[in-house]
């Protein structure tokens, strides 16, 4: 059958390990804040989930301004994972969270392993929380340890997390390591049901006429359109040589990206920055994903994952 | 007396909205006007709106523009009419909005290059707007570009509190920058100016003028609403504060959504206790009291 003669809605569910998602896309963790500030533009109901801003045990203040300077085509951040801590989390941001109707995928992240295994088992006694997505990429909190540089760091605690909770664990990676495989690669050993590829890459601003660099913290992470090319190549390296579920974000701003992240290997994707230049984007996203899938001849989305070719040689998989 | 904080605002709204025209006012300073009912009707004094250019990656992010005047009947002031009002728009059943902006950056500059009949991308009101001031003599100090936050608050003020006055104080560097001040004159406010050339008005900065102003007992029971650069701001809070004033500012921080969603627009806000936390100015703010800012802690 040709797309054009396909009238039949594509099924857009997606199996991520254990999770089980009714559409594939997503907002990505800090930057839908804690979804309550998103009602008045987005049907909150129809994200296929939703990945609330990164807690962690202590409340932090987060870094000093200026936390945000775009770039080009890009924003580069170093926001500091300014929150409330997991106590005034579950009390005042999760009872929201729970009733928007979408999956709900909390964000973690800790200095030690011992503190991503309390958060779980903090957040396993919750109910209304679909998944774990482990912030392992925040180089800001770590003093140092980073989680998501050394594979055996990352095994551990993924490991860690897997034992203090029944809920699915998703490991969210960085992009700034030589090899991003072997990262995924120890996340899947560790137990992880999935993959978020990527978090933002590292960067810099300068006013060289102050001698100085713009952002309050110096060093932060870009995201935007500017690192799409870098995280669609995360993601079909590790589609193609770990082949655990991934979650594809960095740069995503229309459908036709989010088709690129399918067919490169992605089962779901995360929009980020895109929301804060256009807060409706999701639900766009959402209104004209089913032609676009129905365009490559497809009744399943799943169908369409990881069908790239590289070149003119033959398709890479098709798992 | 406590300033009371506004409780009736309307909700945002995302919008595609029709420039119906658009022209350099001043030195590096333009005024666009677009169409747009929703924002027309239910902006309140200070608040402010994301305006984005529609589908670009580069600019990526919108930029926060103060609202500086919305006429919900058409009814643009005599002095900038610069299309047939009530012209062939797309809502056919125009109410606009207008912005006063200065060019500063890659968004500024881009916007400018934009016609009539474009159009931006938008979403608005955001913010908290300005308290009702406790008095019947408002005074509103601007700086540089800050009087755009300011126009419908003095405007209101006149109309609404009883034998009430407006003294509108305007600092820049030079006479070039002043930009449609009949805006605030036409409506009956009191207007000062101040440069640092002394081009026009007073010889010196906006706190000299105020200073001099003074020496006729000009601020006795007065409350004052206040925009513009940081350190003038900083130094308009602590002249307040030494004489007791009721004083509001509104916050320029940079702003990345202007919804609450990305914690980079925050500055050091006092709680009771003395204590000061990051907040973000683009849902709590951009109006605070000047005594809650952590001034030395700002950037
Ligand atoms: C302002 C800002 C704050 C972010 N905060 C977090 C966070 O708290 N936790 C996290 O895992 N990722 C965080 N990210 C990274 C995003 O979730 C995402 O991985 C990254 O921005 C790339 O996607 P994008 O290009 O679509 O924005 C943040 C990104 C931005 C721009
Ligand atoms: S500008 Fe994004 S939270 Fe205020």
């Amino acid at each position: 059958m040709t797309a054009s003669a396909s009238p039949v809605c594509p099924d857009l569910t997606v199996q991520l390990g254990r999770l089980s998602i009714p559409n594939p896309i997503m907002v990505a963790s800090g930057t839908f804040g804690y979804a309550n500030e998103m009602q008045e533009f987005v049907p909150l109901h129809r994200l296929g989930g939703i990945v609330p801003k990164t807690i962690t045990v202590a409340p932090r203040v987060g870094n000093r301004p200026w936390r945000t300077i775009e770039t080009a085509a890009g924003l580069l951040n170093s926001i500091g994972l300014d929150n409330d801590g997991i106590e005034q989390f579950v009390l005042d941001k999760l009872p929201f969270l729970r009733s928007c109707g979408a999956p709900v995928v909390v964000s973690i992240a800790g200095g030690t392993v011992a503190e991503f295994v309390l958060l779980a088992e903090q957040l396993d006694k919750e109910s209304g929380i679909a998944a774990l997505e482990l912030n392992i990429s925040c180089p800001n909190v770590s003093h140092g340890v980073d989680f998501a540089t050394d594979p055996e760091l990352c095994r551990q605690v993924v490991e860690g997390v897997r034992h203090a909770t029944q809920l699915p664990v998703i490991a969210k990676l960085t992009p700034n390591v030589t090899d991003i495989t072997s990262i995924a690669q120890a996340a899947a050993d560790g137990g992880a049901d999935a993959v978020t590829l990527i978090n933002t890459c590292q960067g810099m601003a300068v006013d060289w006429r102050k001698q100085r660099t713009l952002l309050g913290n110096g060093i932060g992470g870009l995201s935007g359109p500017a690192i799409k090319p870098i995280a669609l190549r995360c993601v079909h390296q590790v589609h193609v040589r770990v082949g655990i579920p991934i979650i594809g974000v960095g740069g995503i701003m229309t459908t036709d990206d989010c088709m690129e992240f399918f067919v490169a290997g992605a089962s779901a994707v995360q929009i980020g920055t895109a929301s804060f230049a256009e807060p409706i984007i999701t639900t766009r996203i959402l209104d004209e994903l089913p032609a676009a899938v129905n365009s490559l001849g497809a009744s399943e989305l799943q169908q369409i994952v990881g069908t790239l070719v590289i070149g003119d040689s033959a398709k890479t998989s098709n798992k | 007396m406590p300033m009371s904080t506004p409780s009736n605002l309307c909700k945002p709204a995302y919008q595609q909205a029709e420039i119906i025209a658009h022209e350099q006012i001043a030195e590096a300073t333009w005024r666009i006007r677009v169409d747009c009912p929703y924002l027309a009707t239910t902006t309140r004094p200070g608040q402010f709106a994301m305006v984005r250019l529609t589908s670009r990656n580069d600019p990526l992010l919108a930029r926060p523009l103060a609202i500086y005047d919305v006429f919900p009947q058409h009814q643009a002031p005599e002095h900038w009419q610069p299309t047939p009002l009530g012209s062939d728009t797309a809502s056919g059943n125009p109410h606009f909005v207008d912005f006063v902006y200065a060019v500063a950056g890659k968004f500024t500059t881009t916007l400018t290059t934009l016609r009539p009949g474009d159009s931006v991308s938008l979403w608005g009101p955001l913010g908290n707007g300005f308290g009702t001031p406790p008095t019947n003599h408002l005074v509103l100090i601007a700086g540089g570009i800050g009087q755009t936050a300011l126009l419908m608050l003095g405007r209101e003020f006149l109309a609404t509190v009883p034998s009430s006055q407006v003294t509108f104080c305007w600092g820049a560097r030079h006479a070039g920058l002043f930009g449609h001040a009949e805006d605030f004159q036409s409506c009956g406010m009191n207007t000062h100016f101040a440069t640092l050339d002394g081009s026009k008005g007073h010889h010196g900065t906006v706190i000299d003028l105020l200073n001099d102003m003074e020496k006729n007992h000009v601020f006795k029971r007065a409350a004052i609403a206040c925009c513009g650069p940081e350190g003038m701001m900083a130094a308009v809070a602590n002249w307040t504060a030494e004489r007791s004033l009721n004083c509001q500012v509104s916050l320029e921080t940079p702003m990345a959504c202007g919804i609450g969603i990305c914690f980079s627009c925050v500055a050091p806000v006092l709680d009771e206790k003395g204590d000061w936390d990051y907040r973000r100015t683009c849902v709590e703010g951009p109006i605070f009291d000047s005594r809650a800012i952590q001034w030395d802690a700002m950037t």
